[in-house]
């Protein structure tokens, strides 16, 4: 129980504060509204872990987006972790030729307990299939660590990249999101006493689900 | 802003500060069935030496300490103080009291080891630095009343133990510490956390507990023998040698080997495992 208990808390960490889940891929419309809640649900040992979030995305105009949420995860865990951003379309679907958006904003972390703050930028790009209510992408996304050299033992990378592909429904008021993460692989990722699954060796991964209402 | 403002304050206000280190600490139940049926013959030990302990910890826990040897010797010989890794209850070590009663001759040397609050059969409940060095000087206490001493003392520290020991060794024994053995000892917490998200987020966001055995190192200045394997993959070693090389104390001995994981004992076996333990007690 308490294994369980350490991988849970852990496994928690990994999804709330290293790979959030994408929010946005295409571009809603101008003026239109989302709200919604995501879960990762990173690979831990046999198991995976519900991790949840929320958000706000609104369309200020035809070809961006801007949005803002924040992990009741880490919440739980003692660091409030808000985030914001801002998601342009940079090439229109063309029939079979996908869309390209990019993605761009940050992360914010301070913890309850000593204040200690932390800001990641990120940025990303996401290729995209639309027909009708669905949504086919490929994202590929990094965070930056510009205090990379406050990791103890100078084991601090600059970069944290995440690599995607998904599939939404967006159809009307609804949008319900799925995707499959790999998390940092450039580097090993370790939680004492459980087992990361990994590729090749380096970073975690799992599925990434999502729901949200649009107005 | 006032929105933001709005969000980030609810966002403290809902914070409930669930805090990992009680979670850090595997402790469960233990049976203490402390017996030369469970050892192999090898270490196979003089039952009338086997001793099961309650120890006052801090104001309000009782914790559980197997000590195998004469009390007596206590005053006068060598004695091992074992603090173990993150199992439910010393049950676990039995056969490593085993080994080190056995280490030279039968019952050389003493040997105590002991279980953190919420393992085994010891109460309340393990959450960080304080209630971990209250364990340990519970132990210490016991062992000075009964007359040991700085200079014969050795710590052995298997790697949740490594998290008093570390402390203990900088200076926070009531007994100092001279030889110090940190066997797949964990680094810091940061290092947990960083290791856990591949980003430079500092434990205070996830814990309380703040451990730097780096530090600890730093400021030890007794004797240290460290031991680990290349594929732990529960204290990665490259931070636990950074931590252990900050070590400028007297003496400085590093056994590392190639391909052994976490369980290291088990990995280079018992024969191998106990000669450079022992060649270190006598360095």
């Amino acid at each position: 129980m308490m294994k369980i208990k350490l991988f849970a808390v852990l496994g928690a960490v990994i999804t709330a504060v290293s790979c959030t889940p994408t929010k946005v891929v295409v571009p809603l419309n101008e003026g239109q509204w989302q709200i919604g809640v995501t879960q990762g649900r990173p690979q831990i040992n046999e198991g995976y872990l519900p991790v949840i979030g929320a958000y706000a995305a609104k369309g200020v105009s035809a070809a961006k987006t801007n949005y803002g949420g924040i992990q009741f995860s880490s919440l739980l865990l003692g660091a409030v972790q808000l985030e914001a951003g801002q998601v342009a379309t940079l090439i229109p679907q063309q029939g079979f030729k996908p869309g390209v958006s990019w993605s761009y904003g940050g992360q914010a972390f301070m913890s309850t307990r000593d204040y200690a703050f932390r800001f990641y930028p990120e940025t990303g790009f996401n290729a995209y299939w639309q027909k009708g209510p669905h949504i086919v992408n490929a994202s590929a996304n990094t965070w930056v660590d510009p205090t990379w050299f406050l990791a103890d033992f100078g084991r601090g990378q600059i970069l944290a990249p995440s690599f995607s592909a998904g599939y939404r429904l967006r159809y009307k008021w609804f949008e319900a999101q799925l995707e499959y993460k790999i998390l940092n692989p450039t580097r090993e990722i370790h939680i004492p006493q459980a087992y990361v699954p990994n590729t090749s060796g380096l970073g975690g991964r799992g599925f990434f689900y999502g729901m949200a209402i649009n107005f | 802003m006032k929105k933001f403002l709005f969000i980030a304050l609810a966002a403290i206000t809902l914070s409930s500060c669930a805090d990992v280190s009680g979670a850090l600490f595997a402790g469960g139940d233990g049976t203490y069935d402390f017996k030369n049926t469970y050892l192999d013959p090898e270490f196979q030990v003089d039952e009338s030496k086997i001793h099961l302990l309650d120890l006052e910890s801090g104001t309000q826990d009782t914790i559980y300490a197997l000590y195998v040897g004469d009390f007596a010797q206590i005053a006068t010989d060598t004695i091992i103080v074992f603090l173990h890794g993150n199992t439910p209850s010393m049950d676990s070590y039995w056969q490593t009291a085993g080994l080190f009663a056995n280490l030279v001759n039968k019952h050389h040397y003493g040997f105590i080891m002991y279980d953190y609050r919420g393992f085994g059969w010891s109460t309340g409940r393990s959450t960080g630095a304080e209630s971990m060095a209250a364990d340990y000087d519970a132990v210490l206490s016991f062992l000075q009343s009964q007359g040991l001493t700085s200079e014969r003392m050795v710590v052995v520290a298997n790697s949740l133990g490594s998290l008093p020991a570390g402390p203990a060794a900088a200076g926070g024994s009531r007994i100092p510490v001279q030889k110090l053995v940190m066997e797949v000892p964990q680094s810091t917490a940061n290092v947990i956390m960083q290791n856990a998200t591949g980003l430079s987020l500092p434990a205070s966001m996830i814990t309380s507990y703040k451990f730097d055995l780096g530090q600890n190192m730093e400021d030890y200045t007794g004797e240290l023998l460290w031991m680990h394997g290349t594929e732990d993959a529960v204290a990665p070693i490259e931070t636990a040698e950074a931590a252990m090389q900050k070590h400028q104390g007297t003496y400085y001995q590093e056994a590392v080997y190639e391909g052994a994981g976490h369980g290291l004992r088990w990995d280079i076996g018992d024969e191998e495992w106990s000669k450079v333990v022992l060649d270190f007690i006598r360095h």
